[in-house]
């Protein structure tokens, strides 16, 4: 995935914001001082579990809440206090909140009346918009008559309809099927990419963040925890939180034999040195006991023969294409490995002594 | 979540000033009406009705005690007085327990029916409720008049010679009652059975219960709510009944609405009937309450 | 075949709930079948016709009552629901301020007194007002009826408040549409069945009113209620069920209008 030009500008310029709800003793921190920056044209997304602040930050994006401090500014302009309607972003919602009394085009068509755009304007913006989504048989149904997946385009024509410099999207897919949601995934992609416009994309679910951003922000306890192009965040989780709710992670805790500014030797239960990559600005010293992660397919098996890093097999778990193989290292430390299933026909059984080797940079130093 | 849009609430401190034309409306012809009422069953009443500006607490003394007009000094019990009071306690605790019976079977039935079905019979229920209320006591007096359909049948079928008196009695004013606000016990106790999860019932068959260990352990705690709301509901209308004891129960089977507007009539004692509207008022306060605790009391123990 | 066990089932009970109708119904389906009676009698069928509800027409006095209560009732429910709407607006969707249980209790203050109190507290205003500005116009009725009318056409209309989704007005703010016009092409036109259901509650309750009526009434203001309660007490013919069943009939239809607004989803 390319990153985009970081010498673009930016489209949304967050500096120092924050948001609470309610005062005194019952106020709630939704959003601890966020400081962002998403440039213009990119496929940006904010990615946490419920509760995390995600869809508060869009929210106030958005101009349905205020921020309690700090500054937004959209496409170079401060826009904290002014409502929605002053704000050149459109929002699709969670629930499409598609008006039930009007039709697909007058839905469409309503943020360029609201504009007082000329009509035949709105009627030929409006025509474009059900061609871009390929909704152009349903212009005079009603929304409850049209199904799920098609209320979703109609919600996204809505909100490109008045061309907005960024649109905001609220886990606009949670509520189609898997299948649906896989054409929808890539459907999004296309009109961002024919649109050109800035696209902040807000979901829990961590494989919708990575098959289609440009770059994800991960969010836990109103902050942002980590920001990166998705194999980043993949690769290179920075903290626990992180490495935890993005894949599946394997956690070990090792000692540090000797550091460099981005690289350290470490020793893993059993004695085997290896080395693991740090994260930015964190220089331990050597003794001290680091957390590492190690993805389940970077780790490889072999049966038989002697290995620097034994470890006894428990169960295993068939999926298809792989095979999770769940093992216990020697000081009893649980570790899972994914291995393909092309080529090895029989997962080992219970009780097998097998020897663990890892991919190179598998091991990612995680801050705790 | 705190920025679920649902939840939030304006903050915009002139909102309600939006309900000022209503309120203006109901003060002047609600509630600022109703405190004249509590000041005027304090005053002394007038020659040709009405009433003279002078403090008495006579009203509310006449309401439960009468003087004897020769002997000023012997007070006795306003017997009166307390039977009507009686009558119109004890025919809106009768009619709510006839509408209890009757109802709970008739709201089993309907929240037993496939949905489609349902809302027909729902609607027939309904339709009662919305029909007028005098329409429905003429229809009963139809029925239960000397040349009435009941005597006539019973006459033509021999079973009696000369027609059964019924108008006039206690039992016309109950069943006309009973009649009129029956809808107000189905709707509450059929909203309860719907919101009832029926896989409880099947639990209870499940381990052994009769259906009458069912009806009595699983099925009638669940509806409780139900049948507070419903019994509030019949029995504050028929304390403060005033057309169906009138038409049915005539001038010798009145009851506290009827004995309140007397005083406004023939009897020309305003104080006397406004005290007597206090009473009436205090009734069904007093029930309202009751309810409201009931229900207080049933979400208590259902959070705890 | 023997029957089969069903847990909804409880013995008696069908039995008890068919009664229960029959017995709801029995009597104003009698009262309908003689009002088409061809002789005077209310229990004994002398063939069908329609000379009651000819007598009815061509009773002066039943036009004049007829039409008065219609006039009353769209005049009250129609002010009623105009005011219903606006507290509604103003007391739903805003966060908990002093009072507001001030103008709950208000507002609902006539569904929860009994009719005959707030009959009787009405005529001692009422008759003080006729005689201290000679004014015996119907104003006391229209007043009085919209009072009594506002709580019923304010619960459909607060319900449906209460319902509506919120994020409809978010998105046409989103969608550059100003407060007011948020309000005139979104939350307006999706309360309109609420607002519909209000009226037609507001209208067959004051249609219904006889209490309130009786003791507010001047001279020369029967409404049809209080006509049939004067006649009642006399010999009554079958033109009283002609009349009664005309009556029932504009009811049956506002309430089954009223229904069909009501369970119109979305």
């Amino acid at each position: 995935m390319s990153e985009p030009d970081p010498t673009q500008p930016s489209e949304i310029e967050i500096t120092g914001l924050s948001k609470t709800f309610g005062q005194g003793a019952s106020a709630f921190t939704a959003l601890a001082d966020i400081d962002l920056s998403i440039r213009t044209g990119e496929f940006f997304t904010l990615l946490g579990p419920s509760g995390c602040g995600k869809t508060t930050l869009l929210r106030v994006i958005a101009g349905f809440e205020q921020p309690t401090t700090g500054s937004l500014k959209i496409n170079g302009k401060e826009v904290a206090g002014q409502g929605p309607n002053a704000r050149p972003v459109n929002t699709v919602f969670q629930s499409y909140a598609l008006f039930p009394h009007m039709s697909v085009a007058q839905n469409i068509g309503f943020g360029l009346k609201m504009l007082g755009r000329p009509a035949a304007e709105v009627k030929e913006t409006t025509a474009q918009m059900l061609k871009l989504v390929q909704m152009e048989a349903m212009a005079d149904r009603k929304p409850s008559e049209i199904s799920g997946g098609q209320q979703q385009r109609v919600a996204l024509a809505r909100a490109l309809a008045p061309q907005p410099r960024v649109l905001l999207l609220d886990e606009p897919l949670s509520a189609l099927d898997l299948k649906l949601r896989k054409e929808m995934q890539s459907e999004l992609k296309r009109l961002q990419t024919e649109t050109g416009i800035t696209f902040v994309f807000v979901t829990h679910d961590q494989e919708e963040a990575l098959t289609m951003s440009d770059r994800i922000a991960v969010m836990s306890g109103g902050r942002i925890l980590q920001l990166g192009a998705p194999n980043d965040i993949y690769n290179s989780p920075a903290e626990r939180f992180v490495a935890d709710f993005i894949g599946d992670t394997n956690f070990l805790t090792v000692k540090v034999v000797e550091a460099t500014d981005t690289i350290a030797q470490v020793r893993l239960p059993g004695g085997m040195l290896q080395s693991a990559r740090l994260p930015e600005g964190m220089h331990p010293a050597a003794g001290d006991d680091v957390t590492v992660v190690i993805r389940p397919e970077q780790a490889n098996l072999t049966e038989g023969g002697a290995s620097p890093l034994s470890a006894t097999v428990t169960h295993s778990v068939f999926f298809g294409t792989d095979t999770l193989v769940h093992v216990t290292l020697v000081d009893g430390t649980p570790f899972t490995l994914r291995r393909q299933n092309a080529g090895n026909p029989t997962p080992p059984a219970p009780g097998t002594q097998v020897g663990l080797t890892f991919a190179h940079g598998a091991l990612q130093v995680i801050r705790e | 979540m705190a920025s679920d849009p649902n939840q939030q609430t304006e903050r915009h401190g002139w909102k309600w000033l939006l309900s000022t034309p209503a309120l203006i409306v109901l003060v002047l012809a609600a509630s600022g009406p109703l405190m004249i009422v509590i000041v005027y069953s304090f005053l002394t009443p007038g020659n040709m009705g009405g009433v003279a500006w002078e403090f008495s607490t006579d009203a509310w003394f006449r309401v439960f005690f009468r003087r004897d007009i020769f002997d000023p000094e012997n007070v006795t019990v306003n017997q009166a007085h307390l039977a009507v009071l009686w009558r119109s306690v004890w025919l809106s605790a009768q009619t709510t327990v006839i509408c209890a019976v009757l109802g709970f079977p008739t709201a089993w039935f309907i929240a037993t029916r496939p949905p489609s079905q349902r809302t027909v019979w729902l609607f027939l229920i309904t339709i009662p409720f919305w029909t007028n209320l005098l329409i429905r006591t003429f229809a009963i007096q139809e029925m239960l008049r000397n040349n009435g359909t009941i005597n006539t049948a019973l006459l033509w079928l021999g079973v009696i010679n000369e027609p059964i008196p019924m108008m006039f009695t206690d039992f016309a004013v109950l069943l006309g009652m009973a009649y009129v606000f029956m809808p107000l016990m189905v709707l509450p106790l059929y909203a309860a059975m719907d919101k009832m999860d029926f896989r409880l019932v099947e639990a209870g068959y499940d381990l052994y219960a009769s259906r009458i260990a069912v009806l009595r352990h699983v099925i009638l705690p669940l509806v409780k709510p139900g049948f507070i709301a419903g019994s509030i509901l019949v029995f504050i209308p028929s304390i403060g009944a005033y057309v169906t004891p009138r038409v049915l129960g005539g001038g010798q089977k009145m009851m506290l609405g009827n004995l309140i507007a007397l005083q406004f009539g023939q009897g020309r004692n305003w104080p006397l009937g406004a005290a007597l509207a206090m009473v009436l008022l205090i009734i069904t306060i007093t029930a309202l309450v009751l309810y409201l605790r009931a229900v207080n009391r049933q979400e208590a123990k259902r959070d705890g | 075949m023997a029957r089969q066990f069903s847990i909804t089932r409880l013995p008696g009970f069908g039995a008890i709930a068919l009664l229960t109708f029959v017995l709801l119904y029995l009597p104003i389906i009698i009262l309908v079948v003689f009002s088409f009676n061809a002789n005077q009698s209310q229990s004994i069928w002398g063939g069908f016709s329609l000379r009651w509800y000819e007598a009815a027409f061509q009773n002066q006095q039943v036009r004049d009552v007829s039409i008065r209560s219609l006039w009353l009732a769209l005049v009250a429910s129609g002010c009623a629901t105009v005011l219903a709407t606006l507290a509604a607006l103003g007391t739903t969707r805003v966060s908990r301020f002093k009072g507001q249980t001030i103008i709950y209790a208000l507002i609902n203050q006539p569904l929860m007194v009994p009719e005959v109190v707030t009959g009787i507290a009405l005529l001692i205003v009422v008759a003080f007002l006729k005689v201290q500005t000679g004014y015996t116009g119907m104003g006391y009725l229209v007043l009085a009826h919209t009072a009594f009318c506002i709580p019923f056409a304010y619960l459909p209309i607060r319900a449906r408040l209460e319902t509506m989704d919120r994020t409809l007005e978010q998105a046409a703010s989103d969608l550059y549409a100003s407060h007011f016009q948020a309000f005139r092409y979104i939350t307006l036109p999706l309360l309109v069945p609420g607002i519909l259901a209000g009226f037609m509650l507001g209208f067959v309750v004051s249609l219904d009113t006889v209490v309130i009526t009786e003791f507010v009434k001047s001279a020369g203001q029967d409404t049809l209620p209080t006509y049939m309660l004067g006649q009642l007490r006399r010999a009554v013919t079958p033109e009283m069920n002609a009349i009664a069943t005309l009556f029932l009939a504009l009811s049956l239809c506002v309430v089954t209008l009223f229904f069909i607004v009501t369970s119109k989803r979305g």
